[in-house]
């Protein structure tokens, strides 16, 4: 299996915020979830990526190519969808495809009116007339429709009514089923990240602070719900993180299954990737 | 870069359909005897210089040059998009003013011989393209409004200094007189430098561009 994208040691200073050796890959057929805070850093990994900023330090690799030496190769395999639509306000669906055709070579018409059916954007309406939902589905569509084997998708699914994020997802899960295709997608609703990621890096305050499996990280990371007795009696070590309320407390467990072992009188329940980027996140601050 | 020149066609739709009623407006006031038919010449001037920064403020607002740097166009693209976008608008200006001048000369509205008009538009259509050459490297690093200020500026400069040689000579003061031979050549020479000056002015924006950040 080849790699789709590989970004090795990706540093980009800013003076107030450092972007600090993110590496991370994402093999071919699969989809890369990239959560964190606001500011954490995943629009600048993405807008590396993309060559819309210089970086300090690093490399990103397209399907083996340099993002920067062949950027234009790079680019024409790669879809994308920004945090925001950027399409000017008086234009209508059919002449954002016609702009486009003329941008991407692969550019292919009749899928992107399938998409524009599909997604209802065929009507006579402008940009300036769409709901953000609208308006992420057209940027959407018009990612599909260049063919990319690509895909980057900064918060594409924010806006949209959980129906259609739904539909949306399908989509691409059917994208990757192609083993030459694959996704990065950064999103705060880690909800549709756990449907349909394969790998999640999570950055905290610029750098990486988990990376691994999604099914793995799942499976590793538990959480402890307890009472403070407990929970100070617990090897602090074993713990990324804990909330300690009036009634009782929570912790997230780096590895349950060890942790279970030493301690079989705790209960650890399952963890979703929210628990993993709050207790990190907090477990950090403290 | 055939989909950004559409883009900037089709987002100017309106813009130029209001410019072209001036046109008539004009052409209308020409028959009338109310301004000389040179006024032609300046309508290429206007048309060049502010359908160009419209194409950029209307870029600016959507903030689209981020989405297009990130397409296969990238920034070498939305500045070569930019830059022939303008040498289009000058061009297809210039040619409908001369194709309006050739049609007053023809159904003799005008006494001014043919050969006359043509130079005239051309004149406009250089000055235009030296003054664009200016413009745009400021346009793509500020953004059109900043920008406006500076072509007020670049107007100010040319034009004061104008009147201000026509003054100085009107008053007696002693100019010094081109040699004939540059006189001669002056339209050439003048072209030559707008057309220097436009590919000058590409690579600085080039260079610009290359390091912007979105």
């Amino acid at each position: 299996m080849n790699n789709a994208l590989e970004i090795s040691h990706l540093t980009k200073d800013y003076g107030a915020f450092k972007l600090d050796d993110v590496s991370l890959t994402v093999p071919g057929g699969t989809i890369m979830g990239l959560i964190g805070e606001n500011g954490a850093g995943k629009s600048t990994t993405i807008k590396c990526i993309l060559n819309l900023i210089r970086r300090d330090e690093g490399t990103i690799s397209v399907f083996g190519m340099d993002n920067l030496q062949q950027e234009r190769e790079v680019k024409e395999q790669t879809g994308v969808v920004l945090d925001e639509v950027l399409f000017h306000d008086m234009l209508r669906p059919r002449q954002v495809g016609k702009i486009l055709s003329g941008l991407y070579p692969n550019w292919d018409e009749a899928l992107f009116t399938h998409y524009l059916e599909k997604f209802g954007l065929t009507g006579k309406k402008t940009v300036k007339e769409f709901s953000r939902g609208m308006k992420m589905k057209l940027a959407i569509a018009a990612a599909f429709a260049a063919k990319p084997r690509l895909l980057i998708l900064d918060e594409a699914t924010s806006g949209l009514d959980p129906v259609v994020r739904d539909e949306i997802l399908d989509e691409f899960l059917a994208f990757i089923q192609d083993e030459d295709h694959a996704i990065l997608i950064s999103s705060h609703i880690t909800s549709d990240l756990e449907k349909v990621a394969d790998y999640i890096t999570y950055l905290h305050n610029g750098r990486v602070a988990v990376s691994g499996a999604k099914d793995e990280l799942l499976d590793t990371y538990g959480k402890l719900v307890c009472s403070k007795t407990d929970l100070e009696r617990v090897d602090q070590s074993l713990l990324a993180g804990k909330r300690v309320g009036q009634f009782g407390c929570e912790a997230l467990v780096k590895d349950r299954h060890a942790f279970a072992r030493r301690y079989p009188a705790l209960t650890v329940d399952p963890v979703t990737l929210e628990d993993i980027m709050v207790f990190t996140g907090k477990g950090d601050a403290q | 870069m055939k989909g950004l020149l559409y883009k900037d066609i089709v987002v100017l739709r309106k813009q130029i359909s209001t410019l072209l009623v001036f046109v008539l407006v004009y052409g209308g006031f020409c028959v009338a005897g109310v301004f000389d038919f040179s006024i032609i010449g300046v309508l290429i001037a206007v048309f060049g210089l502010t359908i160009p920064m419209s194409s950029v403020a209307l870029d600016d607002t959507s903030h689209w040059d981020r989405y297009a740097a990130a397409t296969p166009a990238g920034r070498k693209g939305i500045v070569a998009g930019k830059y022939l976008f303008t040498l289009l608008v000058i061009l297809v200006s210039g040619l409908a003013g001369t194709a309006i001048m050739l049609v007053f000369s023809v159904v003799g509205l005008t006494e001014s011989p043919f050969q006359e008009l043509i130079v005239v538009t051309a004149s406009c259509a250089s000055v235009t393209l030296l003054l664009d050459a200016v413009l745009l490297p400021f346009m793509l690093k500020y953004g059109a409004e900043k920008a406006r200020l500076i072509s007020m500026i670049t107007f100010v400069v040319i034009f004061g200094s104008i009147v201000l040689l026509g003054g100085l000579a009107s008053n007696g003061a002693s100019i010094p007189h081109l040699p004939d031979w540059l006189v001669t050549a002056l339209p050439v020479v003048f072209g030559l430098i707008s057309v220097g000056g436009f590919a000058l002015s590409f690579a600085v924006s080039l260079g610009i561009y290359n390091r912007k950040e979105f």
